[in-house]
Formats: C-alpha cells, structure tokens, sequence
C-alpha cells in the first residue's frame, strides 16, 4: 500500500486547465474571423493561414531540436501565433512571404529569447514589422473581398482597378490629405464592421472578431481589462479628432470598425505574455496601444498604427509591471 | 440577499466543494486504539516537557505534558494505560516530534463520548470568572483547532496593550471535503454557544459576530435560532458569509464580516479583534463548565478513497493508520493521503503519524483525482496569465514571488511581500502552467527564515 502513496506539496486538488487548453480557448476564438476571411478571401486565405501556421510550428520544432528541449508542439502556443500572423497579412501576400513571417515570429521573436513565457515582443507583430520593412510593396497590396467588386464603383475613385482596392483606413490616410471628403470615408464603418470592404485577412470582419473576443471573456480566457482599455482610448483619442476636425478626421465608428482595431483588442493586445500582469498594468498598457493606434492613423505616415502600437507598448511592459507593483491586502508591511 | 451584498472578501476561488461524502454522517466515537502517541508539541509555541516517566500509570483526561512558556499548551492523556515510551514520532510538516506514547488499557477505559447533551439554552457564562475561565481554559491545553494550534488563553485572555472589541466565530470550514466544523455546528449547537459567550465574556468584547458559509444553511439557522437566547446585551449575530476558498482563513474573514482589513505582517488583535473557530469554542465549554482536557476532537475521514467515510470522534494521539481500519481501510484506487483538506493539508507517506488537536480532517485522493489535478502533468512555462495574481486573497504577485524564489533572489521574494502570504494555494490551484507556486513561496519563507537565523 506505501508505494503507491503520493506525497506533493499543497495543494492536492487543480483546476482542470492547462496552457494547452488556454491556447485552443484562443484558436476556437480566431475560428469566426478564420471563417469569415474564408469566406471574403475564399481559399487563398485557408491557404495563408496554414502557411503561417506550418512555418511557425517549423520553426519552434527546429528550435527545440538545437535547444535540446522537449516538444513543446502540444502547448499550441505556435500554431496561436501562426493563426494571428495570417490574419494580419494582405490577402495578396505571397505564399513563401507568410512561410517566413511564420518561421521569423518564432525562431526570431520568440525562441532566441527563451520560448513561450519570455519573449519580450509579440511575436505575430514582430514579425510583421520585420515583413513590412522587407516587402514593402506585397505588404500594402489590398485584394478586394471576393464577390464584392460590385461595391467598388461607390467611392467613384480613380486609382482602384479589379483586383485591389484602398482599405478603409487608406480612404481615411487620403482624407488627411483632403484628397476625399471625410464624411463620405466615414460611411465605411458600417461595411467595414462586416467585412465587406477590403483589409487583412482578418481584419475584414469586426463582427467575426468581436463574437471570437466574446467567446474569451466568456471563457475567461481573457479579462475585459485590455479590449476595454484598447476600445475605449482608441475610441475617445479619435472622438477628439473627430470632433475638432470633421472634415479632415473621419468618424470613430471608423477607426473602431476599420483595420485591425478588435483583432488588436482581443487578440493581440491581450496575449498575457508580452501584456502586465497587474489590472492597472493592464489598463495603463491598453490605453496606451489604443491611443497609439490613434495617433499613427491620424498623424503617423502609415494608415495603420495597430502593429507599431503594441510593439511600443510590449516594450513598456516590464516598466509598467515595476510602477504598478501591487500592494497586499493589508498594506505595505514593515519588513 | 441578492448576490452583491453577500458578505465576502476579494480574490479566491471555487473549487468543487466535495462535502457530500460526510456532510449526512453524524459524529461517530471510535473505539480506543492499543496504543496511543500524543505530541509534546501540538500547538504554535513553545513545546511541553514530557511530566510522566517510562512504565507510569496514566488515567484518562491527566496531564502529560507542559510547559512554563506563556505561549504554550498542555497535553493530556486522552485513555487510560501505561506510559511505554517517550520517543519521536513522525510529523507531516517537521518530519519528526516527541510524543508520549501510552499502550491503553482497554478494559478500563471507555472510549469517550461528546458531552453536547449537557448544554441547552440555560446556559449562563457569568457563573464563572474571567480568571477561572482563564485557568480552565488553559489547563485544558486548549489550542485553535482550525489548523494553526495557536494556544486559545494566549488569544482571549485580557490583554490591557491590545483591549478587544469583536469576537468573530468561524464556520466557514471552505476547505474542500471537510465537515467535521459543520457536523459540529450541527449537533453540538448550545454547546459552542456556550464556548463562544465564555470566550466573549473573558475577551471583553462588545460584540460576536459568527461568520458560516451560505453552504450551510441548515447551521446558519440553527445558530440564529439559538443566539435569540442569549441576552441582548452580548450582541451576537450570525452572518452568512460568500461560500468561497479561503474564506475560512482570518484575515479573509475578517474582511468578510467586519469589513476590515488587518495590517500586512500583523495579527487580528493589533485591531481589536479575536478569532476563534467553531469546534475551538466547544472545547472552550467543555473544559470551562464540565473540566474536561481537550483529549479528543472531531475528524472528517473523507474521499473518494476511503471505504467508510464519515465524522468521527477521535482521541488525540491515534494514529491514521489505525483510522483508516476503522474506517474499513482505503480503497484500491487510493493515492494519496492527506492530513488536512485538499487545499492546505499535508500529504503524508508514514501511516503511523498520530492525529493532534489541529488534525481536522484526513483526506483520501484516488489516482485519478490527483492525476487530473496536479501529479504527472508536465510543468510548462509561466505564460503570465495573471490567474494567480486575480486569485491571491491577498492581494500579492505569487507569480513573481515563487520565480524569485526559484532564481535564489530572496531580497526580490521580499519586495514582493513573501511574508505576507498565508499560503491558501489559490495561485497553484488556477495555474494553467501547473507551476508548483505555493510550494516556492513556502520553500522561500523557509530559506529567509533560515538566512535570518531564525531557526
């Protein structure tokens, strides 16, 4: 009978929740926004995102064949990272283009610092940027969602032809500039928030994320603190905007609808590794990506501020986790 | 009451309550054992010096052992026999302690019997005074039977530096499996009354406030029911209280049903309060209006691994091993067992360990039950989920601490408040990485007391 007595540490009993299980929380969560870029995107999009996905898991399996660790495959946290990758490309990119994001985010961005739990940047949005700087041009090429050429004439814009079309934020980009009228750009939310105007594979549909993200917090996967925090600056800095300036600044719904304001909120913002651990951490961190966010649609050169937004703010993590040290319960004791 | 105003404290979790194995079973007396080994140290403070030799004759209910300490409490022989030997026996969390082992002679010593039946609504706590309460509380080693063992005299005894204002009873019993407080609360319903007017008198408080989870709502009735009469100048109410892990440990409670926090580092008296656990306050009767030494107490034997669980009367000193054959041995699956409930109990592998004046309950966890839990699933890395962070009832950063532990850096473990955890296992319990947390951090408290040269 002794030996097969156990003797561990307390506590004796778990919660029935693993890293795993936390990691198919989030790809069951992506699977709305994965089928709505299906759809809007039709095969070219299942095929990007099963090579993204590939290439990550590639990538974490070479690793931990020269790191001599075991396989850590199973944690899914790869192919998580694959998934965001490919919603965040251009419809049009390349096949080997997304292979070697897959393959950056992971070797690059994540195992070279450690593996899952060290990495100091996201690695889907790191990896981006690294794809952005190196393939400027099949990076900002926008495929116009199948079967929507039909709304194309609306904007009566020139310099759109068949196959690609100006994302909703590059019609507002055009605004600042007084190219367009701002009001017109504005009508965009409504389209934009189901997927019918063009973008990243997974940006398309707000819809598709927003039910994904609620999914999440249902399964408290996620703490409404980030999405809220990313939605409500974002909104109120674009508000501001809006308000002082109507005729060059189009309209909040926009910018919330538009790009890949919810994939950021709920999926990308909110990956626990690169975000603070503390609830005032994680208010200070998501109002400062959806501030960011802001400011680069409204004042930056690019259209789209998300990336750069969360890659700035995972580099104040650490410095944000020191300031909001929390404090016990019973204060500070005198130690 | 709606679910907002439950009173409740912030943080915690939910664990599966597991209580229908024994929460139907009445206090059940066990006959005596051959032999009994009880502890010189049972209590916080300081241990007892064994008063009886090799081969003395003890009687029931006599003392064994005490000490001069202001922090201590004495033990007492809970049957009749023989001192055979006084020798170390095994201890779940210092590895070994002095116990004064008895071989009992059977065939003059009845296994005792509660003694609820002489307590009822007449009770009256003024026949006796604060000192002689004092005293017999005292002589009767009694100790906090909720788990940590702090001496009771210490705790309601006047004190003029620290005067006290509230009394607050615990019911909670949040532990997982555990019933033995409830069936207390249950069937000896006056007599902890009785203990808990007593300890109210001698503290000098104005106030009792009797905190049972909403869990029990049968001994929440009972208890209002019976604290009608008492007069009102005693001012004892019971509250119902969040049903919610930890919200038995004192500081939770505290804030639960006073709304107060005590100060990090700092004990429940500092702020005019006194905690006392239910089955604390029975023994508090029994010794004060009856003189009988707390020489036995109720366990909860339970789980899915034991053949007969239920709640049994038990003299201090017996060993599991004999417990488990009164309870018709463990099952085929068995894989653990636990002194203690699932959360904060102490696994043991020697069966010979004798149960003390703390022991509430032995758990028992089939291979399946740990295997799901926490045995055998892979250790991956902190993804920094913050799940422990959200279930720290207080308040702190486990994550932080236990991976300063882990690195060597203790000076980091106290920046991050190491001491002011209470060690409830919330943060291992949520950890989705299966991270032993708890077991850093207590591993850590360990280390530094040891750097400090504290033992």
């Amino acid at each position: 009978m002794l030996s097969k007595i156990t003797v561990s540490p307390a506590p004796h009993i778990g919660q029935p929740l693993s890293t795993q299980r936390v990691m198919l929380d989030v790809l069951i969560g992506l699977a709305p926004a994965v089928a709505a870029s299906w759809y809007f995107f039709r095969w070219y999009a299942v095929t990007a995102i099963a090579v993204c996905v590939a290439g990550c898991l590639a990538g974490e399996w070479a690793c931990n064949l020269l790191r001599r660790r075991p396989n850590s495959l199973g944690d899914l946290s790869a192919a998580v990272t694959g998934v965001i990758l490919a919603l965040s490309l251009p419809p049009a990119v390349p096949l080997w283009v997304a292979a070697v994001g897959g393959v950056f985010a992971i070797v690059i961005v994540k195992m070279v610092f450690g593996g899952l739990g060290s990495n100091i940047f996201n690695p889907a949005m790191a990896s981006r940027a690294f794809l952005t700087a190196s393939f400027g041009v099949l990076m900002t090429t926008w495929t116009v969602p199948a079967g929507l050429d039909a709304k194309m004439g609306q904007m009566a814009m020139t310099n759109t032809s068949a196959t690609t079309q100006a994302t909703p934020l590059a019609w507002s980009k055009m605004a600042l500039k007084g190219q367009v009228p701002a009001k017109e750009v504005s009508k965009l939310a409504i389209s934009s928030f189901w997927g019918q105007e063009g973008g990243c594979l997974g940006e398309t549909s707000a819809a598709a994320l927003l039910i994904g993200g609620l999914y999440l917090l249902a399964r408290r996967t996620i703490t409404l603190h980030i999405p809220a925090a990313v939605i409500l600056s974002a909104g109120a800095a674009a508000t501001i905007g809006w308000l002082i300036k109507p005729d060059v600044y189009v309209s909040p719904w926009l910018h919330l609808a538009g790009g890949g304001m919810m994939l950021c909120a709920f999926f990308i913002a909110t990956d626990p590794v690169t975000a603070p651990l503390t609830t005032m951490g994680k208010w200070i961190f998501g109002a400062g990506v959806g501030i960011l966010i802001i400011l680069i649609r409204l004042l930056g050169e690019y259209p789209e501020g998300v990336m750069y937004a969360v890659l700035i703010m995972n580099a104040f993590t650490p410095l944000i986790d020191r300031c909001c040290r929390l404090v016990p319960a019973g204060g500070k004791p005198n130690v | 009451m709606g679910i907002f105003n439950r009173a409740t404290f912030a943080g915690g979790i939910h664990p599966p309550e597991n209580k229908e194995f024994t929460q139907a079973c009445p206090i059940e007396s066990v006959p005596l054992p051959k032999q009994l080994a009880v502890p010189l140290s049972q209590h916080l403070g300081a241990p007892c010096k064994p008063i009886v030799g090799k081969k003395d004759v003890v009687s029931a209910g006599q003392m064994i052992g005490s000490s001069d300490a202001f922090v201590s409490a004495p033990v007492h022989s809970p049957a009749s026999g023989i001192v055979r030997d006084i020798a170390l026996v095994p201890h779940p969390v210092i590895g070994r302690t002095l116990a004064v082992i008895i071989d009992v002679d059977r065939e003059k010593s009845e296994p005792k019997r509660p003694r609820c039946e002489q307590f009822d609504d007449s009770f009256n706590p003024h026949q006796w005074t604060v000192e002689q309460i004092c005293t017999a509380v005292h002589q009767a080693g009694i100790v906090g039977m909720g788990g940590a063992g702090f001496p009771t005299r210490v705790k309601i005894e006047p004190n003029p530096s620290m005067p006290k204002e509230v009394l607050v009873i615990n019911g909670c019993e949040c532990e997982p499996f555990i019933t033995c407080d409830y069936r207390v609360m249950l069937e000896w319903t006056w007599q902890v009354l009785a203990g808990v007017r007593l300890a109210a008198k001698t503290a000098g408080v104005s106030r009792v406030r009797i905190g049972i989870e909403d869990n029990k709502p049968d001994a929440i009735e009972l208890f209002r029911q019976a604290v009608k009469t008492c007069p009102d100048s005693e001012d004892i109410q019971v509250i119902a209280v969040k049903t919610k892990y930890p919200q038995g440990g004192e500081r939770q409670l505290i804030k639960s049903v006073l709304g107060k926090t005590v100060p990090s580092g700092s004990i429940p008296p500092t702020i005019g309060i006194c905690v006392l656990n239910a089955a604390t306050c029975a023994a508090i009767a029994e010794a004060v209006a009856l003189g009988q030494p707390l020489t036995h107490r109720v366990v909860s034997v339970t789980g899915r691994a034991i053949a007969r669980p239920g709640n049994y009367y038990v003299p201090i000193g017996m060993s599991v091993q004999d417990l488990i054959e009164h309870c018709g041995g463990l099952t085929e699956t068995a894989a653990k067992v636990v002194l203690g409930g699932p959360m904060m109990g102490c696994a043991i592998a020697d069966m010979s360990t004798p149960l003390t004046k703390t022991s509430g309950a032995l758990t028992f966890l089939t291979r399946k039950e740990v295997t799901e839990a926490r045995f055998r699933r892979r250790q991956t890395p902190c993804i920094r989920c913050g799940r422990c962070v959200m279930a720290c009832p207080e308040k702190l950063n486990p994550t932080r601490i236990a991976h300063a532990v882990k690195a060597g850096k203790l000076d980091l473990a106290q920046q991050y408040y190491i001491t002011a955890c209470i060690e409830c296992g919330c943060c291992s319990y949520v950890c989705p990485a299966n991270i032993e947390i708890t077991g850093y951090i207590k591993t850590g408290k360990l280390l530094l007391a040891r750097a400090q040269k504290k033992i």
